[in-house]
């Protein structure tokens, strides 16, 4: 069986994700660098997380924030060299940091030399590992994804003068995998960075990897192939080694991804995250108990990956049209926060800024099933600026103190990639990390906590759920279980004080034991267990027999 | 509220503590309506998810004594779900609340109960939706709500569209009185579907009506009534063809008019000061696609009709007589001597009749109960002309006639304020 003998580190990993460009610069030239990123290693090891997803790093010309690779076997000249890389993964490993790093494998950047060579003639060797056609009208049931900036997935290159196939920006061609010779260099692009020493990937834009007339050219078989096949190889040469997949599709279509556990390690729970935000707004837990009884079992040694915000738009790809145009409504009435079907903010100012709402989303993030990502800034409550186009505004940088540039650079302002967020209310002078960690109270502090508690137990990241269902509505409980341990948590949905009453029957005899200040509560007897609640406030008890 | 009104039981608080702040309440009130009660349940919920996605809903049973399952297959209906199984039917949680009285309960108990939930939860817009009515559809839901919960309207009455002999009651007596008096047309005093505000939900609980009889058997047309004596905004949602679970008996009749003919009255008489003055009458705005109000009929037992009618005049001839003025009492005696085929009992007659009715009910020349309870042959001899002279009239002929009686009623209005004010 494929986890026998394995960690399953990924199981009880709490993820950092972060883009070295946006984190720190060590050379004042105004983009985040590796030897920046090792300075931080040591904030981040307090923090508590435990990997690192990093956002893609390789050459590129950067049209697509890195996801338009231009060579799969270095590093960025922006970012440092690949010795830099290097000594940030041993600097990582020593904290007890894995990494993850970001392989996009359906697309690469039409200035990538695989994709030069192929253009420049019919009869190239490396003609045949991108999608070509002569005509536009072939593939035409799959969708267009990015609708806000192309109209077909079919782009005319002037060069050779035929039609390329591009399921993303008209910039980044689809690679072949019909051609084995593109599988076997992206094995050995996989194998380089496996060698170095990178603990997984996440593997971009999964469902697209193989295309084939009068179909949607999503999950099909021949892409599971793929991914079997990658899998296989990994089991043997690389067993610690996890794959972690970007399917943004509905739980029981990405299910197909964990196969029989011979195909991803992880995927993200995507329909999730909006449902969370959703349930706050609509005080409500109904969205989220039916997105979960909606999700399927994946096998033992799987896991979901789910997450508030990241650094795309929240996207809304995966919810009805009502769902969505509540979401709209609620999240997003400034029309210049909406990008494709999503919209593009950070977690702190969809949530008004308000403490208690973010720490509430905080915890129904590190206690549903699955191992949560933390967005860089969202763990101090940074903002972001719709103003800058694209998805750039939820990718500023990193608000370190309140001196120059935030703390990110000592480069000239002008120079930075970004401007840092500056307004009043969510600029660097106001949310950064030094003032956070100075106070014991602040949203950092409090974080280090949440992160210390999910830890404690390996309940939260391996355990069962099990809903209960008080008859009020806007109180989210459920007991999460793994072999005698039994943690139950309680959350308040609601901007009001709530009394809920738990059927706790079945725990007759446990003693709750608040996981925070660690006090006792009373033991459950057969009566219902009344429980009142401040304005979105969440309890975790651990359900001890004593 | 709650240390006063203690009807309504701890168990029902607890539940509608849960449900909390909503925006739209449905009461259902309900006795052994297991037949019917599923498919109205799941109508209200279609529409919920058809038409407000968005709202804080519940759904409240009120139940009087049921012993055929209501309550249990009200709260166990069928939830509908996504049919791919994907995204949410609607957002937000729809609450089913529901409470049961050990015994058979007046209406005016179970809809004093449906509007202190409404006042507890603060809904912003109620309906009362009765599974009497077979053919509840999602679409009457939002037909109803909408204008209460969107348009701020206080009371919305239904309109259906009824067979030409169904409804005999609203188009023979309450609606031509109602519009005489109270100078409003409402075609529907006694719906067993409406919608009102919430702030008229809170108005209504607070008067001090509820132990009033007349109240508590029809306290639809007093809320009706009332929320165009006071200066609520009223409208009409055309709904469609009505049907009934259970057909009309000849006891229901009796019934019918000591409800709503006794709340009618009980209006008149506690707000003399509001339609003494009022002349002619005014449309009430109607919502709803257009409509004819009258269809094709039903069979009807007309013979039994006419009996019942001439047997109530001789065996009532004492009260009548203390109830109805000289010519009128001789004129009822008079037909009530005709055969089948000639007999008529007129506009002008049938008019001249209700009023001294009404004007009677107001003096209590005797116990107001059993002086309702007189009408009702009277009412039938009326039915029985009109079926006799309607029996090859066309659907626009019945809105004609319907028309011209409700005309004769406020001709003779003034007669009507004599009567009332006459001393004797």
């Amino acid at each position: 069986v494929a986890e026998q003998g394995r960690s399953l580190w990924y199981k009880d990993a709490v993820i950092y994700q972060l883009h070295v460009r946006t984190f720190c610069d060590s050379n004042d030239d105004g983009i985040g660098d590796f030897p920046g990123l090792i300075q931080k290693l040591d904030y981040l090891q307090e923090l508590g997380i435990n990997a690192i997803w990093l956002m893609p790093f390789f050459p590129s010309p950067l049209r697509d924030d890195g996801y338009d690779t231009s060579d799969y076997f270095n590093v960025h000249p922006s970012y440092g060299t690949l010795d830099d890389f290097k000594k940030f993964l041993t600097a990582a490993h020593q904290r007890g940091i894995r990494i993850i790093i970001e392989l996009v494998l359906n697309h690469t950047s039409d200035q990538h030399p695989w994709f030069q060579e192929a253009r420049s003639s019919r009869e190239n060797p490396k003609r045949d590992w991108y999608v070509w056609s002569e005509t536009d009208d072939r593939y035409k049931e799959a969708r267009i994804i990015f609708l806000d900036t192309e109209m077909s997935n079919w782009a005319w290159d002037p060069i050779s003068k035929s039609y390329y196939w591009h399921r993303f920006f008209s910039h980044q061609p689809d690679l072949n995998f019909d051609n084995p010779a593109v599988f076997e260099m992206m094995w050995q692009a996989m194998k380089f960075w496996l060698d170095i020493g990178v603990d997984g990937f996440r593997l971009d834009a999964v469902p697209y990897l193989a295309e084939r007339e009068g179909t949607s050219c999503e999950n099909l078989p021949e892409t599971h192939a793929i991914v079997r096949e990658f899998r296989r190889r990994l089991d043997q040469a690389y067993p610690e080694a996890m794959l972690l997949a970007e399917a943004n599709q509905w739980p029981a279509d990405v299910r197909a991804y964990f196969a029989e556990g011979d195909e991803f390690h992880m995927a993200f729970h995507f329909p999730l995250m909006p449902r969370m935000f959703m349930a706050v707004q609509l005080e409500d837990r109904k969205p989220i108990i039916e997105i979960l009884e909606q999700t399927p079992q994946i096998p033992d040694a799987c896991q979901w990956c789910i997450f508030l915000r990241n650094h795309d738009e929240l996207t809304l790809e995966m919810v009805t049209d009502v769902e969505r145009d509540y979401m709209y409504d609620e999240y997003a009435k400034d029309k210049a926060m909406r990008l494709n079907a999503g919209i593009r903010r950070r977690l702190a100012p969809m949530m008004d800024n308000d403490r208690r709402r973010i720490q509430l989303l905080n915890v129904l993030l590190m206690s549903m099933p699955g191992t949560p990502i933390i967005y860089y800034g969202d763990e101090i409550g940074m903002g972001d600026n719709v103003y800058l186009g694209d998805r750039n505004g939820v990718r500023t940088p990193m608000q370190w103190n309140g001196g120059w540039n935030g703390g990110f650079s000592r480069a000239d302002p002008e120079r930075l990639y970004s401007p840092p967020i500056s307004n009043p209310v969510y600029g660097y002078q106001a949310i950064n990390v030094d003032s956070q960690q100075r106070s014991p109270h602040s949203l950092l502090s409090w974080m280090k906590s949440l992160i210390a508690i999910r830890k404690s137990s390996r309940v939260f990241s391996r355990g069962t759920i099990e809903f209960l269902r008080p008859s009020n509505h806007r109180v989210l409980a459920y007991v999460r279980q793994l072999g005698e341990e039994k943690i139950l948590v309680v959350n308040n949905l609601a901007a009001s004080a709530q009394a809920v009453e738990l059927d706790l029957r079945h725990y007759k005899g446990y003693i709750p034991i608040e996981m925070v200040g660690r006090n006792l509560f009373p033991r459950i007897g057969e009566v219902p267990y009344l429980l009142t609640l401040g304005p979105y406030h969440s309890y975790a008890f651990r359900l001890r027999r004593i | 509220l709650l240390a006063e009104e203690t009807f309504l039981d701890d168990d029902f608080l607890r539940q509608l503590m849960n449900v909390g702040e909503v925006d739209l309440l449905i009461g259902i009130p309900s006795h052994n309506n297991v037949a019917t009660i599923g498919t109205t349940v799941e109508a209200v919920e279609e529409s919920f998810q058809q038409n407000f996605v968005r709202e804080r809903v519940v759904t409240v049973n009120v139940d009087a004594g049921s012993r055929d399952g209501t309550v249990e297959l009200f709260l166990n209906a069928a939830v509908r779900k996504n049919a791919n199984g994907r995204g949410l039917t609607s957002l937000r949680t729809e609450h089913r609340v529901a409470t049961r009285y050990p015994h058979t309960v007046l209406p005016g108990q179970v809809c004093r109960v449906i509007l202190s939930a409404a006042e507890l939860v603060r809904a912003k817009a109620c309906a009362v939706i009765s599974p009497v009515s077979s053919n509840v559809t999602p679409s009457w839901i939002a037909s109803l709500l909408k204008p209460a919960y969107r348009e701020k309207i206080d009371f919305v009455a239904p309109l259906y569209s009824r067979h030409k002999y169904d409804g005999l009651l609203g188009r023979n007596l309450l609606y031509p009185m109602t519009r005489a008096t109270f100078g409003r047309r409402l075609r529907e005093l006694r719906p067993t579907e409406y919608a009102f505000s919430g702030q008229f939900a809170s108005y209504c609980l607070n008067q001090d009506v509820w132990h009033e009889e007349e109240i508590a058997a029809s306290p639809e047309t007093w809320m009706a009534v009332y929320s165009f004596c006071s200066d609520f905004r009223v409208s009409q949602a055309f709904l469609g063809k009505k049907m009934h679970a259970v057909t009309s008996s000849g006891t229901d009749i009796v019934a019918a008019v000591r409800q709503s003919v006794g709340a009618l009255f009980w209006c008149m008489e506690s707000q003399q000061s509001v339609w003494m003055g009022r002349t002619g009458s005014e449309a009430i705005p109607t919502t709803g696609p257009d409509h004819e109000l009258t269809t094709e009929p039903q069979r009807l037992n007309r013979k039994r009709i006419f009996e019942l009618f001439r047997s109530g005049v001789a065996e009532l001839e004492g009260i009548l007589k203390s109830v109805l003025s000289p010519e009128t009492h001789a004129e009822i005696r008079r037909i009530a001597t005709l055969d089948e085929k000639n007999f008529r009992l007129g506009g002008e007659l049938w008019t001249r009749t209700a009023f001294e009715f009404a004007a009677a009910y107001h003096r209590a020349v005797l116990n107001r109960d059993h002086l309702i309870q007189a009408l009702v042959p009277l009412y039938r001899g009326r039915i029985y002309s009109f079926l006799l002279e309607h029996n090859e009239s066309s659907p626009e002929e019945i809105e004609a006639d319907t028309e011209a009686l409700c005309l004769e009623f406020e001709r003779q209005k003034p007669y009507l304020i004599e009567r009332w004010n006459a001393k004797e």
